[in-house]
């Protein structure tokens, strides 16, 4: 309950901040902002806590350092002729061990916060207190789109990701063809890298239906700023009419599909296939991991640039 | 063949004649560097230009150097700036702003090489160079000759990084060059070559001059000087180089092997045939995280000294203060993952490398708490070096907040290459690194020069850089909690716009505050005589530089001062101690000669560089051989060193005496 409220006064202190800010005023949208400050998963809201926890936290020694040193500087201006004058006092046992000592209190506690959210918080993990067996889906960054594929469904999707709300989605993430990439929903919670050869993970769930933002955050070349995706979160029986529907779709996500998505393309439209190649996901973990000898495993069919 | 091997890729389509921006920018360079040209020609400047300055050894003009440099590529990094912010105020919706990818990526990477390497690097290097050697009571540094080479390293791969604009192109990979994007797969182009051979050369350069300095320090002080009386920014100045010594050699190898991947078809760090691009990102951060510190501990040095000198009182715990930079110094080697929270690491090992990156904010926090007690009960000066000091404390605060709250994993998740993370380290580097810095320039300036910068231009371009950078930096952590990440060239959703423009509007402020600092530059040599230092003490100062001419004698100190306490000069002044007295018995002074070795030996290693970035095999080898041959070659020469004559000495120590009695 009192935590709650140290939340509360932390997010006013916050508005606050922001609208001395005269343009921030003149702005003026602040409630139209999405990311994490409108947090609609489990993962995000717990993580938009503990942002403004930390922040209070914080603002506990940065708030009087900030008024100290106004209010120091204002009244022993050398004009004001204070009489309180010492030269040569600069040692003081008591001050200096308040000063250790209070940052080191605060330092412990939000170290111990630090470590038992993060280790509730490992995206690795299946959420606690979340019950069923998730969704997997298995996303690959590609040059400059995301592909999504629904392995215990059999579809797959380009640039558009439907997942149930309520459900724990385990995200299975590689990367085909292009450099380092990173998968993020910001209003669902944490993003993770997604590298060539390895399988990162992450597990997320979306507590209110809507569309929300996808994107990919580590820059990897020059097609990064339009690697956006849609990101649909619906009632479990809408996402199976949506499935239904998808498998029924005649482009199905062939090897030969798949070699035509390698080529370097920027902010492509959703696109949606049926039947998927079986283990396409491992197949491409696979290529990587197996390649050897000077050439790229993709440089004999596709040059990046 | 013998084309190839002459100018390998190199060739006439490598000018982008095409690009009317760098056309124009190359015919406004070309025609600034030939008036310079001219100018030094016409006044017969040339041989006063190769005697005095380039050939010399001594850390003053060294430092001068490298300040012009710093100020010179603060300029390119800065017009970077403000092309990024420009056209992310623009490029909203539809539109796709004036600056295409291929373009814009090349700017940010430059941006953030230039201001790390060619900026903060050389302005703490001039500031280490003009300080040092005087605070401690030494006549130059360790090894002058090997402090020259440092420079013109640095110098030539500043150079190097410019010529990308005009030959060739830069890297588009951001400012750490990151494998595999950096690999030649997805890079094929020269830009990431430049990349690497410039920040090797320079990074060579940065090394060197950081032993040069750790000798310097433990081997130079004056008689009585142990290491707790030295004053605090030695001792910032010694934890920044341990650390350059420790982390630049990791830097060097880094590159190095991705050099080796580009070059020799090798596998370290690609993205297949068991590459792994993961090592390459935690090398760099184990150069990259010392390196921030390597910039903020001077200028934590500079706040101390000015904070002391303009509030007239001792620095607040001074053991304390010392013991918090070792902690910094220490610390700041097991943080470096936490760049990268979000590669996949387990949770045990997040949460080591974040706890371990918030402990840093216990000394840093202890610094700032005795820094503002230092001004308790003080009297306090409001000149404009202690106006930075002042508008650091809130921004500094500011900064390091964010900075904790992001150490902690699971919000890192989140802002991790958001704008929010953009915001905080410009938050410590500008409102920490820089504003000390600038604070330092403006504090040592007379020193250095011999006359006070103008104070009204000083408090103009003050207001103008602070209220610049709040307005530039705080959109940015609102757009980055939105979701806005850092190196987006266009964004489709229109409400971001009305934060990039108030950005936009800020680097505006932010460049009227550079322009003031130019005039306030211009006004003070056009009125040097008013504001000239006579007594070489304008700042009522309390350590041993003080005590100098201003500017110090090229010799710096006439008799090696002895040190019994901290604040030496202050206690002096005190007690009315003569400092100064015509019966001195003086004695002639060993110093080193000027050379030119340094100069050439960096001439031939960016040679070298250029050769290798477009497999130039023959200018490379030329290259090489000459930078060693050159370098070999000064060993063998005896003839290095002179006295200057006990009559000089007597005569320039009598005419200061004389002015000061004068000025009375």
């Amino acid at each position: 309950m009192k935590k709650i409220a140290f939340t509360q006064f932390s997010k006013c202190l916050f508005k606050f901040g922001i609208f001395l800010f005269p343009l921030m005023l003149l702005g003026g949208c602040n409630e139209h902002l999405v990311g994490m400050l409108d947090p609609k998963g489990l993962i995000a809201h717990q993580e938009h806590k503990l942002f403004f926890d930390t922040l209070a936290l914080m603002l506990i020694v940065v708030l009087p350092v900030i008024v100290m040193s106004i209010t120091f500087v204002y009244h022993y201006q050398i004009s004001h002729r204070i009489r309180d004058y010492k030269p040569n006092w600069s040692h003081s046992y008591f001050l200096e061990s308040l000063w250790w000592g209070i940052p080191c209190i605060i330092i412990v506690i939000l170290a111990t916060i630090t470590w038992k959210k993060t280790h509730e918080m490992d995206p690795y993990n299946k959420i606690p207190g979340i019950t069923g067996t998730p969704l997997v889906v298995q996303a690959i960054a590609l040059p400059w789109k995301w592909l999504f594929i629904y392995p215990q469904q059999g579809i797959a999707t380009v640039n558009y990701l439907e997942i149930p709300v309520g459900q724990e989605v385990e995200y299975w993430i590689t990367v085909d063809n292009v450099p380092m990439s990173a998968f993020f929903v910001p209003q669902l919670g944490s993003q993770i890298y997604a590298m060539a050869g390895m399988r990162t993970r992450l597990h997320l769930v979306a507590d209110t239906v809507g569309v929300y933002d996808g994107m990919n955050t580590q820059f990897n070349g020059d097609g990064f700023s339009d690697m956006h995706f849609e990101t649909h979160v619906v009632e479990p029986a809408e996402m199976q009419r949506w499935v239904n529907d998808v498998k029924k779709s005649s482009h199905s996500l062939t090897d030969a599909a798949y070699k035509e998505l390698l080529h370097p393309t920027t902010a492509d439209k959703p696109k949606f296939y049926s039947k998927p190649v079986p283990e396409l996901f491992n197949h491409v973990l696979m290529t990587y991991m197996n390649s050897s000898g000077p050439l790229h495993p993709r440089n004999n069919q596709l040059k990046f640039q | 063949m013998l084309q190839k091997l002459l100018f390998g890729n190199l060739t006439l389509d490598a000018i982008p004649i095409h690009v009317p921006i760098l056309v124009g920018t190359g015919a406004i360079l070309g025609v600034v560097v030939a008036a310079i040209l001219l100018l030094i020609t016409i006044n017969r400047k040339w041989k006063y230009l190769w005697d005095e300055w380039i050939t010399s050894v001594d850390h003053k003009k060294i430092g001068i150097m490298y300040l012009i440099l710093a100020m010179v590529m603060m300029l390119r990094g800065f017009s970077d700036a403000i092309l990024m912010r420009s056209q992310q105020a623009l490029a909203a919706g539809h539109a796709a702003g004036y600056l295409p990818p291929e373009h814009y990526d090349q700017i940010f990477s430059a941006h953030g090489v230039i201001m790390i390497f060619f900026v903060a690097m050389p302005f703490m290097f001039a500031l280490l160079n003009m300080v040092v050697p005087l605070q401690i009571g030494a006549r130059d540094v360790a090894y002058p000759y090997l402090n020259s080479i440092s420079f013109w390293l640095t110098f030539v791969g500043a150079m190097l990084c410019n010529l990308s604009l005009f030959v060739g192109e830069f890297a588009r990979t951001g400012w750490l060059a990151y494998p595999p994007l950096s690999e030649l797969y997805y890079s094929p182009d020269v830009g990431v070559d430049y990349y690497i051979w410039c920040l090797q050369i320079a990074g060579v350069g940065t090394l060197l001059a950081g032993i040069n300095f750790i000798v310097t320090i433990f081997k130079m002080r004056c008689p009585g000087m142990t290491l707790m009386k030295m004053p605090i920014f030695v001792w910032s100045a010694l934890c920044a180089m341990i650390l350059v010594a420790l982390a630049f050699p990791v830097l060097t190898v880094s590159l190095a092997l991705l050099s080796f991947d580009r070059l020799f078809d090798m596998h370290f760090f690609t993205d297949y045939a068991g590459g792994n691009n993961m090592m390459y990102i935690n090398l760099i951060w184990v150069w990259g995280h010392p390196e921030v510190y390597i910039l903020v501990l001077p200028a934590f040095g500079i706040f101390s000294e000015v904070v002391a000198t303009f509030s007239k009182k001792k620095l607040f715990g001074y053991t304390t203060m010392v013991w918090a930079m070792a902690v910094i110094t220490f610390l700041s080697f097991i943080v470096w993952l936490h760049h990268f929270f979000t590669m996949g690491a387990g949770a045990d090992v997040n949460a080591f490398f974040g706890i371990a990156t918030m402990i840093i904010a216990i000394p840093t926090g202890v610094k700032i708490f005795n820094w503002l007690f230092t001004m308790y009960k003080g009297r306090i000066l409001l000149a404009t070096p202690m106006l930075w000091v002042i508008a650091f404390f809130t921004t500094f605060a500011i900064g390091g907040m964010t900075g904790v709250m992001m150490s902690v994993p699971p919000i890192d998740f989140q802002v991790h290459n958001s704008l929010f993370l953009i915001a905080h380290f410009h938050n410590v580097i500008i409102g920490g690194v820089l504003f000390g810095y600038f604070a330092g320039m403006i504090y040592w300036f007379p020193k250095v020069f011999g006359f006070r910068l103008d104070e009204r231009w000083g408090k103009v371009s003050f207001v103008f850089w602070v209220s610049g950078f709040y307005l530039a930096f705080m959109p940015l952590y609102i757009l980055g909690l939105s979701g806005v990440m850092r190196r987006i060239n266009h964004y489709s959703d229109t409400m971001y716009q009305p934060y990039f423009i108030a950005a936009a509007l800020g680097a505006v402020l932010i460049f009227i505050g550079i322009g003031a600092q130019a005039i306030q530059l211009i006004v003070s040599i056009k009125n040097r005589r008013a504001l000239r230092d006579v007594t070489g003490d304008p700042w009522d100062g309390r350590t041993l530089e003080w005590s100098l001419s201003s500017p110090a004698p090229f010799y710096n100190f006439a008799f090696t001062p002895t040190v019994q306490e901290i604040d030496q000069y202050s206690l002096d002044k005190e007690k009315k101690k003569n400092l100064h007295s015509h019966e001195m018995h003086y004695e002639p002074i060993h110093m080193p000669k000027n050379t030119s070795i340094g100069f050439i030996a960096a001439m031939f290693a960016g040679l070298a560089g250029f050769a290798i970035i477009w497999h130039m095999w023959i200018p490379g080898i030329v290259g090489f051989v000459g930078m060693v041959g050159v370098l070999v070659a000064r060993t063998f020469m005896t003839n290095i060193d002179y006295y200057v004559p006990a009559e000089t000495v007597k005569q320039t120590e009598l005419a200061h005496l004389k002015e000061i009695a004068h000025a009375r």
